[in-house]
């Protein structure tokens, strides 16, 4: 069951972290120690009642992730339980025989990530993730400049980051990603050279770069609004921006998706299923899913997710039909955001119809635009494209 | 029916004083429709009067009701569409009717457009009963209210009734005082038939809906009429009144109001103000008061996407039918590509269709700044009525210009007399004369350019008097200024549908102001705009809108993907006002800036 026609992910979220960063939206909280154990058994028995009924369904996952939040905040006992659920259900599933989860991740079959802040990394626990089968690990790093960690409200520093990548190679692990962010408060273009210089240095196997994005409701927000960040100006991100990606690649780091570099092979294969309209199921607080043209979102709320697994009760809701319309359009764009592009083949295997056809208009007048290229097989944005992406994502909605 | 139990009689009132909600209540009160089918049909007119709360189309019902000394009336009520562009088709409506009702607001008190309409209920020799509404607010003051009445109109207020038509207080009271002091209509039946037309519409299987009043004769199914002014002759089909729906009696007597259809295909062949007579035996003449419709405010609509010119085209024809004040011809923009020239009553006339368009028909429009008509006197004696500032003739070939002038009647509290008279100095008016309605308000009217006055001066005048101003106008007359055209140009190519025609003096100022405001209005592309204005070749002023740097959403996993679709669709959603012109993608509001600039 190893090839199947449709590779489907997991994701499981872990919705603690021992601080809020100023810029996070995400759906983690902190100061919530008290509900971990709880949770985690929450969280076990969603994995052992709709996982379980998932894989008779569909075979086991070509990919899991478990991100956050942090997931390396759990004590290391609940992180032992959890991965344990995990391994027992998508792992070995289909080895009743007791194949060792081990030896399959090892071959690559499966990849299994797991998200770790590197200040709550320490040897005992990257042992335990190798045991229970996990084999890429992934650093929020955000940056090697300890100020700026501070005034990002992140509780490492750059050279925990440093100790974190080594300790994770130490043990064994020969997949690693790290993030890294600019654009960020009285950041220079400097400042983010030396980031990525130091980053290159480390040599990961994958890095993920993003340019900060206020969101609602954090704390960067707020000071934004309130006239107290200094965020450089919109030409100083630009220059980070075309800074980053003649950078990376010329490191031997290919750009495969917007945000995304890596070297040969070593795309994420978990993140790459969710641009190519793969299925996946989402287990823990605030995850979400996308089964059968659906998407689901199970509840935010901590207690009220406990309650519901404790209860029986569906802590589950629609977020949305995808309709047709709808499914074509997250298609294009989210195909639109890794460099290979939308492949048509693909398109008119899903659709019974031809990219060309149905974006006829939108193709033409993006390439002339130049943003946009057509091959043979796939249609993708060109380099100015990717600058410009979400003119270009705009134009294949229907 | 006999003449001396029908009342025939319309409501006059300011926005928000209450005319639709006491109308409701007397159609509920008489027990004309239920509860339920008040619901359905009263209050399920077009979307857009009820979101204004304002009456475009003019409604048309008969009420039964028992008086006091026990006998059957048959009150109709015309409900006047309560706007200034639509005073012509008010007057025909006060000119169908023997009485009104005055409603005015307990605490807010007389406003401009109300006493316009009082005056013009009072020419056509209305007995009018005022209503004092909403007098179960905290904030009413029924005696400062009717004595303003008396002070600003001159009118008796002994006869007022205290109503509120929220709690329904005063509504049988009401409906007394319509019997008791609006007189009977007077009429000879057996004269050739003379009935007024006040209002009409398309119904899509009986054709078109004249609204009428029978002043003399007598309409029956099968009667050959024609219309007066038209000259269309047509056979009764149908023939009855309005409950409000139709109510085909076969038969409409002299004093009474109803509706007349004879499969009538144009709705501009049944002007409102035409008198209906016998075909073969007509009325040696008319009822007064005819006009033909003259529109005072044109702008340019063109289709968002140029596939939908047949669409827009289709559905003015549609609104046509439907509207008689309504015209357009085909016109083209280099800017814009082939769209429409329209002409509309007023500004609300034009929001309202704009509007209707894009709901009803779902297009997405471009619409460019009002414009007034400019007589323009050319060097070679000739004169050429200008709707479209682009198509002004170049400046060597122009004599002298004219524009229209309005008197405007602007009503506010005497505090707030210096802000009026600064505003409208600053915009070119004439002062004209000052009245005191009573100790704290005064009636100012200006002769002002219309031209201003669809430039934002209501809404100035509202910001300066916090509200309190109310506006009437009318047209004045036509007076020569010295009017220039400013033109833009985006990335250095002109824009036709952005020229303006302003005062010489005022052409700098609004020069930089537009390109400012321009700057505000145009998102920011993948390359830098510059924006200038320009009077003939000479450049006024200049502004960049600098390049966007970069635009892509970085981050979009499993739990994204949903809500960034959303995100998108709202950035489309915002760029389908938006038209390329040239490689520019300008947004809708960016023709309209000239109005939003102070």
């Amino acid at each position: 069951m190893d090839e199947r026609e449709h590779p489907w992910g997991v994701y499981i979220h872990i919705p603690f972290c021992k601080s809020k960063c100023f810029y996070c939206d995400f759906p983690s909280y902190a100061g919530r120690e008290s509900f971990m154990a709880d949770y985690v058994s929450a969280l076990v028995r969603e994995i052992e009642r709709v996982g379980a009924l998932r894989v008779e369904e569909a075979g086991t996952p070509a990919t899991i992730y478990i991100g956050g939040g942090t997931p390396s905040v759990l004590p290391q006992e609940l992180l032992e339980t959890l991965l344990t659920a995990v391994r027992r259900i998508f792992l070995e599933a289909d080895f009743p025989q007791g194949e060792r989860a081990r030896e399959r991740a090892e071959a690559g079959t499966v990849e299994y990530t797991m998200e770790c802040n590197p200040g709550t990394v320490d040897m005992e626990m990257l042992k335990l993730c190798r045991l229970q089968g996990v084999n890429r690990l992934s650093f929020g790093v955000q940056s090697f400049d300890d100020r700026m960690l501070r005034r990002l409200g992140r509780i490492h520093t750059g050279l925990e980051a440093m100790r974190s990548a080594h300790l994770a190679r130490i043990a064994g692990f020969d997949n690693i990603s790290m993030d890294l962010m600019y654009g960020l408060p009285e950041e220079t273009v400097d400042d983010f050279r030396h980031d990525l210089q130091a980053m290159v240095e480390l040599s990961p196997e994958h890095i993920s770069v993003y340019g900060l994005q206020l969101e609602m409701g954090t704390a960067f927000y707020k000071m934004q609004e309130n006239g107290k960040l200094k965020l450089p100006d919109e030409e100083t991100v630009e220059a980070m921006y075309d800074l980053l990606v003649d950078f990376l690649p010329a490191k031997g780091y290919g750009r495969y998706e917007i945000s995304s570099f890596a070297k040969a092979g070593r795309e994420s294969r978990h993140n790459l299923s969710y641009w190519r309209d793969a299925e996946y199921l989402g287990l823990g607080a605030a995850a979400h899913s996308y089964l059968g043209d659906r998407r689901y979102e199970n509840t935010h709320d901590i207690l009220a997710y406990i309650e519901g697994i404790r209860e029986g009760e569906s802590i589950r809701r629609l977020e949305e039909d995808v309709t047709e319309k709808a499914h074509k359009e997250e298609f294009c764009f989210l195909a639109l955001r890794t460099t290979e592009g939308i492949e048509k083949a693909a398109f008119a295997r899903t659709f019974g119809e031809k990219l060309t056809d149905v974006y006829a208009g939108a193709i033409a007048d993006l390439k002339k635009k130049e943003l946009l290229e057509e091959t043979e097989t796939h249609v993708r944005l060109t380099p100015l494209g990717m600058k410009y992406g979400n003119m270009a994502f705009e134009a294949f909605l229907l | 029916m006999a003449k001396k139990n029908i009342r025939n009689f319309s409501i006059i009132a300011h926005i928000d004083h209450g005319k639709s909600t006491i109308a409701d209540r007397l159609i509920e009160y008489t027990g004309t429709l239920s509860s339920r089918e008040m619901e359905a049909q009263v209050l399920d007119n077009m979307d857009l009067e009820r979101e204004r709360g304002i009456t475009i189309k003019a409604q048309t019902v008969r009420l039964a009701y028992k008086g006091k000394d026990g006998e059957t009336y048959e009150l109709n009520l015309i409900d006047t569409p309560g706007h200034v562009d639509f005073t012509y088709e008010v007057s025909r409506s006060l000119a169908a009717c023997e009485g009104a009702l005055l409603v005015v607001d307990a605490a807010q008190g007389v406003e401009a457009q109300t006493l316009a309409n009082v005056y013009m209920a009072l020419e056509h020799d209305l007995e009018i009963v005022p209503v004092i509404n909403k007098i179960d607010l905290p904030s009413a003051d029924p005696d400062r209210v009717k004595q303003e009445i008396e002070d600003a109109i001159g009118l008796d207020t002994g006869n007022a009734v205290l109503a509120s038509a929220k709690t329904g207080v005063g509504i049988e009271e009401i409906l007394d005082a319509i019997v008791e002091y609006i007189p009977a209509p007077e009429g000879d039946e057996t004269k050739p038939l003379q009935a007024l037309i006040f209002d009409s519409y398309f119904d899509a299987y009986k054709g078109v809906i004249a609204h009428v009043r029978v002043k003399e004769g007598r309409i029956e199914k099968g009667m050959r009429l024609k219309m007066m002014a038209t000259g269309k002759v047509f056979e009764v089909t149908d023939v009855g009144y309005f409950a409000p729906t139709l109510v085909d009696t076969g038969h409409l007597d002299v004093g009474e109001v109803g509706f007349v259809a004879g499969s009538l295909k144009d709705v501009r062949d049944v002007r409102v103000g035409d008198t209906i007579t016998f075909a073969d035996n007509p009325a040696a003449e008319p009822l007064p008061g005819y006009r033909g419709v003259t529109p005072m405010v044109y702008c340019g609509l063109y289709p968002v996407d140029s596939a939908d010119y047949d669409n827009l085209k289709d559905a003015l024809e549609k609104m046509q039918i439907n509207d008689a004040a309504l015209v357009f011809e085909p016109e083209t923009s280099v800017a814009l590509g082939f769209g429409f020239r329209c002409g509309f009553l007023g500004l609300l006339h034009m929001d309202v269709i704009q509007e209707r368009l894009e709901r009803e028909y779902k297009l997405r429009l471009i619409t460019t700044a009002p414009s007034v008509i400019y007589h323009v006197y050319k060097t070679d004696g000739t004169m050429v009525k200008v709707a479209n500032p682009s198509e002004l003739p170049p400046q060597t070939e122009i004599e002298h210009i004219e524009e229209p002038y309005v008197k405007a009647t602007v009503i506010v509290p005497s505090d707030y007399v210096g802000a009026v008279m600064e505003i409208s100095q600053d915009k070119r008016g004439t002062f004209q004369n000052m009245d005191y309605l009573d100790t704290n308000r005064v009636m100012i009217t200006y002769h002002i350019p219309l031209n201003e006055i669809i430039f934002d001066y209501f809404d100035r005048l509202k910001s300066a008097t916090r509200g309190y101003a109310s506006l009437d106008y009318e047209l004045a007359d036509y007076q020569t200024s010295k009017l220039v055209k400013v033109d833009v140009l985006l990335n250095g190519d002109p824009v036709d549908a952005l020229s303006t025609i302003v005062h010489k003096d005022r052409a700098a100022s609004r020069g930089r102001q537009l390109v400012s405001k321009l700057k505000e209005i145009i998102p920011q592309q993948m390359f830098e705009i510059p924006i200038q204005a320009a009077i003939g070749s000479k450049v006024i002023a200049r502004e960049n809108v600098r390049a966007r740097r970069k635009d892509v959403l970085a981050k979009c996993y499993g739990g994204d993907i949903t809500r960034k679709r959303k995100l998108l669709e709202k950035q489309k959603e915002g760029k389908k006002r938006m038209k390329a012109v040239g490689s520019v993608e300008v947004p809708q509001e960016a023709f309209m800036a000239i109005l939003k600039i102070d």
